[in-house]
């Protein structure tokens, strides 16, 4: 495989899609909502929090830190809790649906536009075809993922600054791993396999109806956390970064192999 | 030297068969007609030569290299105009000729840049180079098109309907440029089409297809005589004549004499009409019969398609 034409192919793609408006506006409308919005409805109205409502939370955190939170005021608690746990695989969330645009596009766009025929005409090879497509989705989203993070870090730091002492809550380990090492194997997988169904269907809409059940499993670890059931501790981020690297090495493997020029030429809208 | 030859190609989709036991062979240097009515299978024959759809049965070869077995090679070495022009509409004129340039290895920054240019100048879009390719007219992005399908010096082009949904005008406009480039370029050319007047004015040889299979191979003289028949000279006269009209019907070497009513026009079928003609003129003249204008018919390729096409829907 010649990554030099998988690149070509995402400076193509990028080109494009930088010129779209409808695919820029979710790349810049979802980290917003999750950097900004989502920590500033939970620190400003903390005044009156009571931390009973994450017991369950609280229970199956690792001993060291439930030693931290026992010393903490309820306000304390539930800022420490919503902010660094709840949240966390919120940022799972944003690579996923800040391509899933893109990755849908990448295939069932160029069909609904009639463009796929040239490209597949010329001497890319499949691998290196599946891979520039992939590229497209995955560098934008990466990028904004760890944008949003550096502005949540500052944002929440700012914010919880004075209730929580001068201590700085983020960047910590695990957000750390989270971000640089889960996100990136998260979406890489997701992106996978939204790209090779966006090769199988006819238009976008229909690549992009389907690949919407990809957030489901993320949805999973929300609500694991949430209810206590799953906890996102350094051993576990650590066991699902090399779980979806995996993953995405098999999501590749099996998409090249699945790419067939004929029957993408077959769907031509 | 023959660059393309298949041997008994086929495609089937579903119960469809659309492209049928298709044997033949492009010289290098030619430009090679596929011309066949809407549905003959001419798209899909060009599809599986560019390694785009793969063939059911049979077997093609694309400058030596078999299309089943190395079709990274062969789509290395073709140019294909395809059915739509399959262009960016965000991205400017350049920028999609660079893209292809660069996807079928012209790597060197400086060589795509002069060479986009050449072409750019020669389909006459230099100076559109910047414009997004969605400000286009219908016909420049046919330009266009053509021009990226020649970007890597492809010694085999595909040309799959050139001037299909164009004004007159910009076909015409297209079929010069195709002209000029057979040359420019030195390129064999197979030209898909189902315009008459494309493979008259373009085509060397071309092959007339219908429902995927082959209906007949050969230059254009060849079909028009083979299927036509041969040219008819066709005689006007000032005023009918009887006499004129027998005397024509005894010469030796005159076939048939057919007349139009007054009798003024005479169309005679006789071998070799060109060295017919002056004789036939003398013993015109000799019985009195006043010649207004004398001329070879030759027979349209237009009649000649639509009979073998009809011929082989059976």
């Amino acid at each position: 495989m010649r990554f030099n034409k998988a690149l070509l192919v995402f400076r193509k793609d990028w080109r494009e899609v930088s010129r779209n408006w409808e695919v820029i506006l979710p790349l810049a409308i979802v980290p917003l909502i999750f950097s900004i919005v989502l920590p500033l409805i939970v620190i400003i109205p903390s005044g009156a929090a009571e931390s009973g409502s994450y017991e369950s939370l609280t229970r199956s955190l690792p001993s060291t830190v439930q030693n931290e939170l026992a010393i903490m005021t309820p306000q304390q608690v539930m800022l420490y809790i919503t902010l660094l746990y709840f949240f966390a695989p919120f940022f799972l969330i944003i690579p996923l649906m800040a391509s899933s645009v893109i990755a849908s596009d990448s295939f069932a766009g160029e069909k609904e536009r009639k463009t796929i025929e040239a490209l597949l005409a010329t001497p890319i090879s499949d691998s290196e075809l599946f891979l520039g497509k992939i590229l497209v989705s995955f560098v934008p989203s990466i990028i904004v993922t760890v944008t949003s993070f550096l502005v949540y870090s500052v944002l929440v730091d700012v914010l919880s600054f004075t209730i929580f002492n001068g201590r700085l809550l983020l960047p910590n380990m695990i957000w750390i791993m989270m971000i640089l090492g889960l996100a990136p194997t998260v979406a890489l997988a997701g992106i996978g396999l939204a790209v090779i169904i966006s090769a199988k269907v006819k238009g976008f809409r229909e690549a992009q109806q389907i690949s919407a059940a990809l957030i489901v499993p993320i949805l999973i670890l929300i609500f694991g956390q949430a209810s206590g059931a799953i906890v996102l501790g350094p051993m576990m981020v650590a066991g699902l970064i090399g779980g979806f690297a995996i993953i995405d090495l098999i999501v590749f493997q099996i998409g090249v192999k699945l790419f067939r020029r004929e029957e993408i030429l077959s769907r031509l809208a | 030297m023959s660059v393309i030859e298949t041997e008994g190609l086929t495609k089937r989709f579903g119960r469809l068969t659309a492209v049928d036991d298709l044997t033949f062979e492009v010289r290098e240097g030619e430009v090679f007609g596929l011309l066949g009515p809407n549905g003959a299978g001419k798209t899909t024959t060009i599809r599986i030569l560019a390694c785009l759809v793969s063939p059911t049965e049979g077997s093609a070869r694309v400058l030596g290299h078999d299309i089943t077995g190395d079709s990274l090679r062969i789509r290395e070495v073709v140019g294909i105009l395809t059915e739509n022009p399959s262009l960016y509409e965000r991205l400017t004129a350049y920028e999609n000729m660079d893209f292809f340039a660069e996807a079928y290895g012209l790597e060197d920054q400086q060589e795509r840049r002069g060479r986009i240019r050449e072409l750019l100048e020669f389909f006459d879009l230099w100076g559109r180079r910047d414009d997004k390719v969605a400000t286009f007219s219908k016909g420049m992005k046919q330009k266009l098109a053509i021009a990226r399908a020649l970007v890597h010096r492809p010694p085999i082009v595909f040309l799959d309907e050139p001037t299909a949904g164009l004004d007159p005008e910009s076909a015409k406009g297209i079929r010069d440029l195709i002209e000029g480039l057979s040359h420019h370029e030195k390129s064999t050319i197979l030209l898909c089409t189902h315009r008459l007047e494309d493979a008259e004015r373009l085509c060397d040889r071309l092959m007339i297809v219908n429902r995927g299979k082959r209906v007949i191979v050969g230059t254009i003289d060849d079909l028009r005589t083979k299927i036509g028949g041969q040219p008819v000279l066709q005689v006007v006269l000032k005023e009918p004549n009887r006499k004129v009209i027998e005397t024509v019907r005894g010469l030796k070497r005159v076939r048939e004499v057919r007349t139009d009513d007054p009798a003024t026009t005479l169309t005679i079928t006789v071998d070799e009409a060109e060295s017919a003609s002056p004789e036939i003129v003398r013993s015109i003249v000799y019985v009195e019969g006043m010649v207004l204008s004398v001329n070879i018919l030759y027979p349209s390729l237009e009649e000649a398609y639509l009979k073998l096409v009809k011929e082989s829907q059976g």
